[in-house]
């Protein structure tokens, strides 16, 4: 009997610290370079990536490049783990709302020095780089952004009598409204699809309404999203989401399903998001996928889209740095950022920037406070607890914009 | 940190034996006495090295300041005991610790009720059946719990799911996009089915191994003197699978209190929220999706210690069921 109690403790051991165990990434031998990017480029443009490794290796004999594709839910956690192993990747592609926290703790290399060695690098795209910078110096390399637009069906715009693209969110709503009635014989159908804790989407309504998500005064971070202008934001995307959602997306993300899987089983007849969501809207609808940009409440304004994007950093503790900025080099040259606008992206520099909807979308644009713990506000769905809860009814907009802020304001201000 | 079958390892079942009293310390027993503690010792020195590392490491996490600075720097900064206050005072600690105890109460009691259930069946059917019976459940026990959570995710998708589908054919409502990952409670309720599906196997093949332990001249004897079945279950067979009763409960609890798996997986990770945490989900957010390991340290510890207690309790009726 005492056995089992052993067996018992044990067991209780075991599972209590299971929780608490992480494991560490592959090792990299000296002439090979790794590589972390996300698993965008694997599905988007897997050929870029193979060109710069092929022009690396040419100036490069006797190196390989392991490029090891991560997804956005976990691979910071995975980067925590090499850290803590002495064993980081020698070059990580790092979305523009993660950066600050870690050139905050010095975990990258300062690239002050070399920017000039980096294509493109005195026409970098101002947002890109302010998200690569603390404290004036440079730890990224700006990759690419990305603003959000509408990606919709013309057969059915057309057929429910649409003959022009949108001017004010108003006539939108009312252009969806009338596509939506049209087709209500189509279970489930959404004239718009967005998942309702798509924050990205939402808060683009609080920045179009004049409100932001916090400001720092008196060297404290406030919540704002409290703030009359934001509470108009919100109210409005309510309104908006209800008029043109089924209500069992109230509690989604955008994630599960993806919004262009919705669209491309015919259950919807738009999206909101990345210009690349082109990709992968149905072949039996590509002739048919054409896009614009989300109007504001202010007609004949966009509304104001996240401006996503990624650089690229090397991790200090990485042996390989001189190499690891020559592959950036290769990886963010023109030919590849021009490669990588054709895919629907925004390339990383202004003299590269062309006409496309998404270059026009990004002339509005929104981003995150640049605090040192954005991304714990992030990695702690604050926001997307706020907009399921006040979308479902379970709180009024106020109430949950009220609990998020004063979260978020708590969760900034917490010593880094 | 899984509940559900591949880590389960099949317990002897209690012989309902009588056990030889404890023995009095002579100079003889005393070198007798010496010989289970050698044979023991290759295992207490594997089970310490490989436990007693990490504990003493988590315990000095614990008592650090140790976020992503300190990461980088491979150094933490002592701070005491300011990160068990800072857990102890904060309302989502309690509110998870609260949430975490009914789930692992409701997990651990479906899962009993509904194994014992079936172990009594399997004793009942005919050999083919009980043979096919077992394969099924052997199949689900060596499911991988990713695995499951995947096929459960599909099942129960809102836009595609056969659940839905199948719901709203046999006319029980209009089940059409409905959402089963809407609520706190229905997200749990998804994530009880999959583990209770997934623990059944062990605690039925134990339940049944055991039963077949009860003698059969009891049963006889209790029929002869007029015992309905029920009575004979009550008076007969629960009292000598007791012992296996308690220590398939005990490692339940355990293992259910701890789930990490099937809840983090199947509600999503960008769906875990203070409002849904369960004790493992919250350590893991706060130690690994903050970046503030001393934190989660405190957290583990503080959940080591609870499912310490619990396991104690129930140690404790073991073991004097063991020497009655």
């Amino acid at each position: 009997m005492r056995y089992r109690a052993l067996v018992a403790l044990t067991a209780a051991l075991t599972l209590a610290f299971g929780v608490a165990s992480a494991s560490t990434a592959l090792g990299a031998s000296t002439n090979t370079l790794t590589v972390w990017l996300q698993v965008d480029a694997q599905n988007g443009w897997p050929n870029v990536v193979a060109a710069a490794n092929s022009a690396f290796t040419a100036n490069h004999p006797g190196w390989t490049v392991n490029v090891q594709y991560q997804q956005w839910s976990d691979h910071l956690q995975k980067f925590d783990a090499t850290i803590a192993g002495n064993d980081t990747p020698d070059v990580i592609e790092m979305g523009n709302t993660e950066m600050t926290k870690y050139m905050a703790a010095g975990e990258f290399a300062n690239l002050t020095g070399m920017k000039s060695q980096f294509p493109n690098s005195s026409h970098w795209l101002g947002g890109l780089q302010a998200s690569a910078t603390y404290m004036h110096k440079l730890y990224g390399v700006p990759y690419y952004a990305g603003s959000r637009v509408i990606t919709y069906r013309s057969d059915l715009f057309k057929r429910a009598g649409i003959r022009r693209i949108p001017r004010s969110l108003a006539q939108f709503q009312t252009d969806l409204v009338k596509v939506g009635n049209m087709e209500k014989r189509v279970k489930g159908f959404s004239p718009l699809y967005v998942g309702g804790e798509d924050w990205y989407t939402a808060l683009g309504f609080v920045f179009d309404y004049g409100g932001s998500i916090a400001a720092y005064r008196h060297g404290r971070w406030v919540g704002m999203l409290d703030s009359p202008r934001s509470l108009a934001g919100l109210n409005a995307f309510k309104q908006f989401f209800q008029a043109t959602q089924s209500k069992s997306t109230a509690k989604l993300d955008g994630t599960n399903p993806f919004p262009y899987t919705v669209f491309s089983q015919g259950k919807t007849a738009a999206n909101y998001g990345p210009a690349w969501y082109t990709c992968c809207t149905g072949k039996q609808y590509a002739k048919v996928t054409k896009q614009f940009v989300m109007p504001s409440h202010v007609a004949g304004k966009p509304l104001p889209g996240f401006l996503g994007g990624s650089d690229l950093a090397i991790p200090a503790q990485s042996p390989n740095q001189a190499a690891a900025a020559a592959w950036i080099a290769d990886f963010t040259s023109t030919a590849s950022e021009q490669a990588l606008a054709a895919k629907g992206n925004i390339p990383n520099a202004t003299n590269l920037l062309g006409h496309s909807v998404n270059d026009r979308a990004a002339a509005r644009s929104w981003f995150v406070p640049q605090a040192t713990n954005w991304v714990n506000v992030e990695n702690g769905n604050i926001l997307k607890t706020m907009l399921g809860s006040m979308l479902s009814g379970q709180l009024s907009v106020k109430q949950a914009a009220t609990v998020a802020s004063q979260n978020i304001a708590q969760t900034l201000n917490q010593p880094a | 940190m899984s509940s559900t079958g591949t880590e389960r390892t099949a317990l002897i079942p209690a012989a309902p034996a009588k056990r030889p009293g404890r023995r009095r310390l002579t100079r003889v027993s005393l070198t007798r006495g010496a010989t289970p503690y050698l044979l023991l010792a290759p295992t207490v020195i594997a089970v310490g090295a490989i436990l007693g590392y990490p504990i003493v490491n988590l315990v000095e996490l614990s008592l650090q300041r140790y976020g992503l600075f300190e990461l980088v720097t491979h150094h933490g900064v002592y701070i005491g005991l300011a990160n068990f206050s800072s857990v102890l005072s904060d309302a989502v600690f309690w509110n998870t610790l609260w949430r975490t105890v009914v789930f692992a109460l409701a997990n651990v009691g479906l899962t009993m009720v509904l194994g014992v259930m079936i172990a009594l069946l399997l004793v009942r059917i005919s050999t083919w059946v009980r043979l096919l019976l077992t394969g099924a459940l052997v199949l689900v026990w060596a499911m991988p719990p990713v695995v499951a959570v995947q096929v459960w995710g599909w099942m129960t998708n809102l836009q595609n799911g056969v659940l839905n589908y199948v719901l709203t054919q046999i006319g029980i409502g209009n089940y059409f996009q409905h959402n089963w990952y809407s609520t706190t409670l229905s997200q749990y309720g998804m994530v009880t089915t999959l583990i209770v599906w997934g623990a059944l196997p062990f605690v039925v093949i134990t339940v049944y191994a055991a039963l077949s332990q009860v003698p059969q001249e009891l049963v006889e004897a209790a029929e002869l003197d007029g015992a309905r079945w029920w009575q004979v279950l009550r008076v007969v067979t629960l009292p000598v699978v007791k012992p296996v009763l308690l220590i398939l409960t005990s490692l339940s609890v355990i293992w259910d209190f701890g789930v990490f798996t099937q809840a983090y997986l199947l509600i999503g990770p960008g769906q875990q929220m203070p409002s849904n945490y369960l004790m493992s989900i919250y350590l893991f957010v706060e130690g690994y999706g903050q970046t503030n390991f001393g934190r989660g340290a405190a957290i583990s510890i503080l959940m080591l210690a609870i499912v310490a207690a619990l396991s104690v309790f129930y140690v404790r009726s073991m073991l004097r069921t063991g020497e009655e």
